[in-house]
């Protein structure tokens, strides 16, 4: 049992050094003022987080919930489909499919929202060959707008959703099916009543990384929306990068934590709920 | 809580100075009697120029970048003596300067800063040039392209116009955008009033519906590919896009402007002054700040240089606007207090409330 606690001795210092200890530093400094050029002083105020309840910010978040909620359904309608097909493919076509998946992974984001901006602007790819098509005369505005913030988040957070579910899927004991396609029921029937209750868990953990992935995006509404959308986390941003206010970018940063934990909790809750407490893991 | 935060950030500092300690450990293991460690912009030199400073001198250039002010701003203040020149924008030196964080420049043993055109000699963020001198700058205006933009636009008011609604461009920048709105109504672009600053942002609120995107990092694509038809820009990013596409032409509208620059400062306690002082000065040879805008493609502040410049660089029609337009520029000073005011303003901007 010694040994066993010495193991694991790296791995908590790695934690306690990356990730502790800074997320402490990050509670201290939003309970802190500051001065009228910037810098961080420690006169221990509840300011920043009663300046968050301000209808301003309480727009933004509600706003920012909102997009994560949309981005959390489309990567669910788009995703449960591309991950039942993969699963349903031959043993040998299943790795590539699922390679295809993750290989926008290996490029940087950054890149990938460029990509984006190249395709859908007003002389990009996707303007020129309807143009060139005829099916429209003059470029449509496809950029800078909530719908490409909305593209952008869906595409750059749609693997989180198609692996987990993938794996509940590959997972799924095919002879359940079997029987009940035995016992007369219809593809449809089968699906409802055995496909998806029992993948249900994937389901649940892609909802959780993507939602809460979406909750901090900053770099998809800078770009892809032209920073016209401000969401949590470009708000978070500037407090840090243009505002000078770093007490009440931490506050917000751990608000955001917070919620995030509160919204997961019920999250979980409700689904256990739902399923009479039945929850594999 | 206090003694724990002070030990976290003891431990802070200690990572910070491991890693600059490591940097210098690195260059000295080639041989090299003295280093000078350079914290700047990125692409804010040409290699070539850097290189000749090494032989000249025989010693090292560590070249570290940052992307934008704060972080410069919190890398010195954990730790600036890891570096001798580095380049803070004109309202980061007022900062900087009422924080006590740079060093006073000998003048003594900065000759050739006198090549400075002389508009750019006293500054008002630094009026003696005590701590600082300019080297990189630039002025606000209209870009605009002829294609879609029929009207020459003489003042900031074309920009509201409604035949452009949807294809405008504003720096994502809240000082520019703020500044060039109190500029419109005739203030100051460091106003701290509120009622003045609160009729800016009013007038700006009439614009938001109207403004493709706010852009500083990627405005220069934008207008090549003519997403967009009008929009403010900076003059070294204008003749940029002008290089590209012939159709576009910038102007300073008559209202006055904002006019920035990067500058060369050195932070207390750094460890090579004198190597920096030299540094700074070799800058300002004129052959050498020739060789070294004709690569970063901004406006030469150095007046000796233009014999050195290439024919297109001194006829280029864009930086000659700027040049032309130094006086009505009025520069960006720290507001301190009035951050926040503007901070809030330009959130409800973005988000249309």
């Amino acid at each position: 049992m010694k040994n066993g606690k010495f193991l694991i001795a790296p791995l908590l210092l790695w934690l306690g050094i990356f990730f502790a200890i800074p997320l402490l530093i990050v509670v201290v400094v939003s309970f802190a003022g500051r001065t009228p050029y910037g810098q961080v002083i420690f006169n221990w105020t509840l300011e920043n987080y009663v300046r968050f309840f301000e209808p301003l910010y309480l727009s933004i978040f509600a706003d920012t919930l909102w997009v994560a909620v949309l981005t959390t359904v489309f990567t669910i309608i788009l995703g449960y489909p591309l991950a039942y097909y993969i699963a349903q493919l031959p043993k040998k076509w299943q790795q590539p499919g699922l390679i295809l998946v993750m290989i926008p992974f290996w490029i940087n984001f950054l890149i990938r929202s460029f990509a984006w901006v190249i395709i859908l602007r007003s002389q990009g790819v996707l303007n020129t060959l309807l143009i060139k098509l005829g099916f429209i005369t003059a470029p449509l505005q496809l950029l800078y707008n909530d719908t490409a913030v909305m593209v952008g988040m869906v595409y750059s957070l749609l693997p989180f959703m198609v692996l987990p579910i993938y794996v509940s899927l590959e997972q799924l004991d095919r002879r359940l099916l079997e029987a009940a396609y035995d016992l007369g029921a219809t593809p449809f029937t089968a699906f409802r009543k055995i496909t998806l209750p029992l993948t249900l868990s994937g389901i649940s953990e892609g909802t959780i990384l993507v939602f809460i992935s979406s909750l901090g995006m900053f770099i998809v509404p800078e770009i892809m929306g032209g920073a016209k959308a401000a969401l949590v986390g470009n708000l978070i941003q500037n407090q840090f990068l243009s505002a000078r206010n770093w007490p009440f970018g931490s506050a917000l940063s751990i608000v955001l934590a917070i919620l995030s934990l509160v919204l997961i909790t019920v999250y979980y809750k409700a689904l256990a709920a739902g399923k009479g407490g039945g929850k594999d893991a | 809580m206090k003694k724990l935060f002070i030990l976290l950030s003891a431990l802070l500092v200690l990572a910070v100075a491991g890693c600059g300690g490591g940097d210098s450990k690195q260059s000295s293991s080639g041989g090299e009697p003295q280093v000078l460690n350079l914290y700047s912009w990125a692409d804010n030199f040409d290699p070539a120029v850097i290189e000749k400073f090494e032989k000249t001198y025989n010693c090292r250039v560590n070249y570290d970048v940052f992307a934008n002010n704060e972080e410069l701003l919190a890398k010195i203040q954990a730790g600036g003596a890891l570096y001798d020149v580095i380049q803070p924008s004109d309202y980061m030196v007022t900062t900087m300067r009422k924080l006590d964080l740079l060093e006073e420049l000998d003048k003594k043993a900065l000759p050739n800063t006198q090549n400075l055109v002389a508009d750019l000699r006293s500054p008002s963020f630094d009026p003696e040039s005590k701590h600082s001198v300019v080297y990189a700058w630039g002025i606000t205006g209209i870009i605009y392209n002829k294609k879609y933009v029929k009207e020459v636009p003489t003042d900031w008011s074309a920009l509201w116009k409604p035949e452009y609604r949807g294809r405008v461009i504003l720096l994502n920048d809240n000082r520019e955008v703020i500044g060039m709105a109190l500029k419109k109504h005739g203030r100051s672009n460091n106003s701290t009033d509120p009622a003045a600053v609160k009729e800016a942002v009013d007038d700006l609120k009439q614009l938001a519906p109207h403004v493709l995107a706010f852009d500083t990092d990627t405005i220069k694509q934008k207008f090549i590919a003519e997403e967009a038809w009008i929009g403010t820009i900076w003059s070294g990013d204008a003749s940029f896009v002008y290089k590209e596409n012939k159709d576009v032409a910038f102007l300073v509208p008559k209202e006055g402007t904002t006019i920035w620059a990067d500058t060369l400062a050195i932070p207390k306690g750094a460890k090579h002054k004198e190597l920096a002082h030299k540094f700074i000065n070799f800058l300002y040879d004129p052959k050498i700040s020739a060789q070294n805008y004709e690569y970063i493609g901004y406006s030469d502040p150095n007046e000796k240089a233009v014999p050195y410049h290439s024919k297109e660089y001194n006829d280029d029609p864009i930086l000659k606007v700027g040049a032309a337009a130094i006086a009505s520029g009025e520069w960006l000073t720290d507001i301190g207090p009035a951050l926040p005011m503007y901070d809030r303003y330009w959130t409800e901007l973005k988000t249309g409330k």
